[in-house]
């Protein structure tokens, strides 16, 4: 063989003091779904990533998210649509008058899919797992309150006690994370320091036991996942008849989305777990329009895109465009300088709103209005700009700081995600306006990532900061200082500025406050302060699609994910 | 023979293991790691440390390759980080997935490519005129190309799955599965298939060109035997050395996995299995895919070798012997550089 061709190719006790039933916790008509006309069926759903575990413990991904959703059941969860705490195992709670305490009554007649009863031991376990130190499971950080975990004791097989180390405004919405596993098949590899191996994909699906509507059948790597009906399942209907509705669910493992689309469109999935790219909806209108897709227009996101500048001090070392670039004005100036119109008409296609913080209108509770809309104002920019040394010294259009050094910024953003490149793109020509030259570096999401947890080697980042919840005390990493996801200055030991330490304040007092219309003010604030510095900015929130096959009946699309197969056990489909 | 043989295993051993220690090392110093990955940007970094500790990604590179290499040297390349799961058993499993899809796009592209490429070859006229315009068209088109095209077709007629290896729930027949399998064989195989054909009606085509000018096949053709005997008997034997030169690389890139078509058409195989790696950062499973696409690479040189000397009897197999018309100071080898820029073509 010709020897260049060759090489050519190698290359989650004690005493109740005064007890206040929560209003979420006495309602019994939130564990019985509404009736659905039809019954039994398959349903396929197309998933991005493959299934990695069918452990809660050990992945974080969407997939084994949406797994744990089919097969597992939480003592509470957050009900998507409404956004309210609702009681899901646990029949009802109530709360001691400081607070700290809740008292969950567990009902008398729940099964685990191999017939085992399910009872306060369970309850006791899942928590132990949980906070499991020597295999640090992905649910550790988040079962925490304030970095402290929540005791739980059993007061009888049928009731348990959750006390909270210190007052936790959302209280048993943090319930909603942690599903509650068997001990009966878990307590070994507790024990054995390994729970975030057990369950597996190569476990033998027999083996995996869950309170969920469904159990696994057949998994095939890289292939789909068969999930069918837990016989066992403990949640029925409006009329009485016993759920889910579906006799199995499949997940087909299909990577690419524009391939996923094509299934969906000719029918061979009945609906994708991704959300709709802006450039997607034509033709799944078009499709939507002949009637073989229904197309879901969910509302705006509720975690938007940021961008952002690298805050912390020291960390462009010796870089004496540092003088500027941290600074409140050369922020404020890009705010303005960029036309969020432009933004919301390039990236999105017109499907999106023009947002100015990290909360949007979709999170109805938390939203603020007063929060001040920055106008599109290059002229205002420009002096601002100027205000703090940068000027057109030439007359060549160009912006040069008082070294006469052209104004000048590298922008990282990652590699395939669309919305992030084109934003990007804006940002740079919008800029290019007011003399400004910005460039875009795309890298690979793990090389993004590890740059934003070591919060060292960039300028400028865009980046999807995605939230786990609504309730701004759930976010706590973003706002305060200390946080790990305080992205524009990651976990400080004390608050480097006058403005954080503020916020850092409200959001202590926000998040321990049990007075909603309190907590709903200090918000407020907290947002206010945030727009007034800009860490973060934003400039448009996609509006959120969402589709399905038009044969699927009786699902409850939320903006938040995943939107359509968050309450799997009332889906239907049409036979 | 025996020498040489012995000569490309030890050349396929040192590949695989320059391949494999290569890939470990440079998944490892590319930026990002598996515990940033899984845990997240909101994670503990107290918690972010126990875990690199605990699949030891916490020591050095030296550290880390030397006792990869220990295991590696017994065949067990580790544990997938991301699957918990041996990497020689993912590996396996997914290789198969990716063999049977190769050879099945081999065989497609050989039965269309060679024969139509003699036809090209040795004649002149429309139809040659036709299969070059078809075969230039997709060697241009990119392979991710050719697997959106072909499987929006197969969505909207609906003809053939996109994606899977088996229908959900198909029947346990052994009869009907293979049917099955076969069925959801067609757009990935397809879509790696065209390239390939049509590389190698080019490269089939210009050596058969080649050979119908030589002084002996013009003879037999002026004694007045039938032209269509003298190209199917007399010439495509010698017409054949350079498809079989380039089939050995096109038999370890097709078998090494091909990303585009696996992940648009959603098969199992291999090169999506390695996507999947390298994203997440999985060290050993990337490491084991490459020694698993480099055991396919230097497997397929050998067989390309070995097909060499089986059409042509004068070659022992060894590229340093001057007998052997692979070698380029052979003065009766064609020039075929043509077919190296169509080896470059279907790769990208």
């Amino acid at each position: 063989m010709n020897g260049h061709l060759r090489s050519a190719a190698y290359i989650c006790h004690g005493l109740v003091v005064a007890v206040a039933v929560t209003a979420a916790g006495c309602s019994p008509a939130s564990r019985r779904a509404p009736a659905a006309a039809g019954r039994g069926g398959q349903l396929a759903v197309s998933v991005r990533i493959e299934p990695r575990t069918y452990n809660r413990f050990a992945s974080r991904t969407e997939t084994d998210l949406i797994v744990s959703m089919l097969t597992q059941a939480t003592l509470f969860r957050v009900n998507h649509v409404t956004d309210e705490v609702e009681p899901w195992l646990a029949e009802k709670s109530a709360r001691s008058a400081d607070g700290l305490r809740y008292t969950l009554t567990l009902p008398s007649n729940v099964t685990f899919s191999d017939g085992q009863p399910f009872s306060a031991e369970d309850v006791i376990f899942s928590f132990e797992a949980a906070y499991d130190e020597k295999s640090n499971g992905t649910l550790n950080d988040v079962m925490r309150v304030g970095g402290k975990k929540l005791q739980v004791e059993r007061v009888d097989p049928r009731t348990v006690a959750i006390t909270f180390p210190a007052p936790y405004a959302p209280g048993l919405r943090i319930l909603d994370n942690l599903p509650m596993v068997p001990r009966h098949k878990l307590e070994r590899a507790l024990k054995e320091g390994t729970i975030t191996k057990a369950w597996g994909i190569s476990t033998p699906p027999a083996d995996i036991v869950g309170l969920g509507p469904f159990v696994p059948l057949e998994y095939l790597p890289g292939q789909h996942m068969t999930l069918v009906r837990n016989p066992h399942y403990w949640r029925k209907d409006g009329n009485g008849a016993s759920l889910p509705y579906l006799d199995r669910v499949t997940l087909e493992v299909v990577p690419e989305q524009d391939a996923e689309l094509l299934r969906l469109e000719s029918g061979q999935v009945d609906m994708t777990t991704s959300e709709i790219r802006p450039e997607d909806y034509a033709p799944l209108k078009r499709a939507a329009d002949g009637g073989r897709v229904k197309l879901m227009d969910l509302g705006v996101t509720l975690d938007p895109d940021s961008f952002w500048f690298n805050l912390k001090p020291g960390a462009l070392g010796a870089d004496p465009r540092a003088a500027w670039l941290q600074r409140d004005e050369f922020r404020d100036a890009i705010s303005m300088a960029v036309d969020r119109q432009v933004f919301v008409d390039t990236v999105f296609l017109g499907a999106a709103v023009p947002v100015f913080g990290p909360v949007t209108p979709s999170n109805k509770k938390w939203y603020s209005p007063d929060v001040p809309h920055v106008p599109h104002d290059p002229a205002r920019a420009k002096q601002l700009l100027a205000s703090i040394g940068l000027i057109d010294r030439q007359g060549d259009g160009v912006l040069r700081d008082q070294r006469n050094q052209p104004v000048r910024f590298t922008l990282l953003t990652v590699k395939g995600r669309t919305a992030l490149e084109r934003g990007a793109a804006v940002i740079r020509d919008e800029l290019k306006k007011i003399g400004i030259t910005v460039d875009i570096a795309l890298l690979e999401p793990p090389a993004v990532v590890q740059r934003l947890v070591s919060n060292s080697h960039y300028e400028a980042l865009g980046f999807h900061v995605g939230t786990t919840d609504t309730d701004p005390a759930s976010n706590a990493d973003f706002w305060l200082s200390s946080g790990s996801t305080h992205v524009w200055n990651i976990s400080e030991k004390a608050p480097a500025t006058d403005w954080e330490r503020r916020i850092d304040e409200l959001m202590a007092k926000q998040m321990s406050t049990l007075d909603e219309s309190e907590r709903k003010r200090l918000f407020n604030d907290v947002q206010k302060i945030f727009s007034e510095h800009e860490p973060v900015l934003y400039f448009a929130a996609s509006r959120v699609y969402a589709a399905a096959s038009s044969r699927v009946t009786n699902v409850t699309p939320a903006v938040s994910r995943p939107q359509l197969l968050w309450s799997p056990d009332s889906i239907a489909v049409v036979q | 023979m025996f020498l040489y043989l012995l000569r490309r295993l030890a050349f396929a051993a040192v590949l695989v293991f320059t391949v494999s220690s290569a890939s470990l090392i440079l998944a490892r110093l590319a930026p990002g790691d598996y515990v940033t990955m899984t845990l997240g940007i909101d994670a503990r970094r107290d918690a972010a440390e126990a875990l690199r500790a605990q699949y030891g990604l916490n020591r050095s590179i030296a550290e880390q390759y030397r006792d990869w290499l220990f295991h590696a040297a017994r065949l067990d390349f580790g544990r997938s980080l991301l699957y918990d799961t041996p990497v020689n058993e993912l590996v396996r499993e997914r290789a198969a997935n990716t063999a049977l899809l190769a050879a099945t796009a081999l065989a497609a592209a050989t039965l269309v490519g060679i024969p139509l490429g003699v036809v090209a070859g040795s004649r002149r006229g429309l139809l040659s005129q036709f299969i070059r315009a078809v075969s230039l068209l997709l060697l241009s088109l990119p392979s991710l190309l050719t697997s959106l095209l072909l499987v929006a077709v197969a969505a909207r007629t609906g003809w053939f799955p996109i994606g899977d290896m088996r229908s959900m729930g198909a029947s346990p027949g052994a009869t009907l599965s293979t049917v099955d399998l076969l069925w959801h064989l067609v757009v990935p195989a397809t879509a790696l298939a065209l390239p390939i054909a049509a590389m190698f009606e080019r490269v089939q085509s210009q050596s058969m060109a080649d050979v119908i000018g030589q002084p002996y096949v013009l003879a037999a053709l002026a004694r007045g035997v039938p032209r269509s005997r003298v190209v199917w008997r007399d010439a495509l034997r010698p017409a054949l050395r350079p498809v079989a030169a380039v089939y050995g690389l096109v038999v370890g890139a097709l078998f090494s996995g091909s990303f585009a078509v696996e992940v648009v058409t959603a098969w199992p195989g291999l090169g999506r299995l390695m996507l999947e790696a390298l994203r997440a950062r999985d060290l050993y499973l990337v490491a084991g895919c490459a020694a698993a696409g480099s055991v396919f690479l230097a497997l397929g040189t050998l067989v390309s070798d070995m097909a060499l000397a089986a059409i042509d009897p004068r070659s022992p197999g060894d590229p340093s012997d001057p007998r052997n018309p692979g070698n380029p100071r052979d003065p009766r080898e064609p020039r075929f550089m043509e077919s190296a820029e169509c080896v470059e073509a279907a790769s990208a």
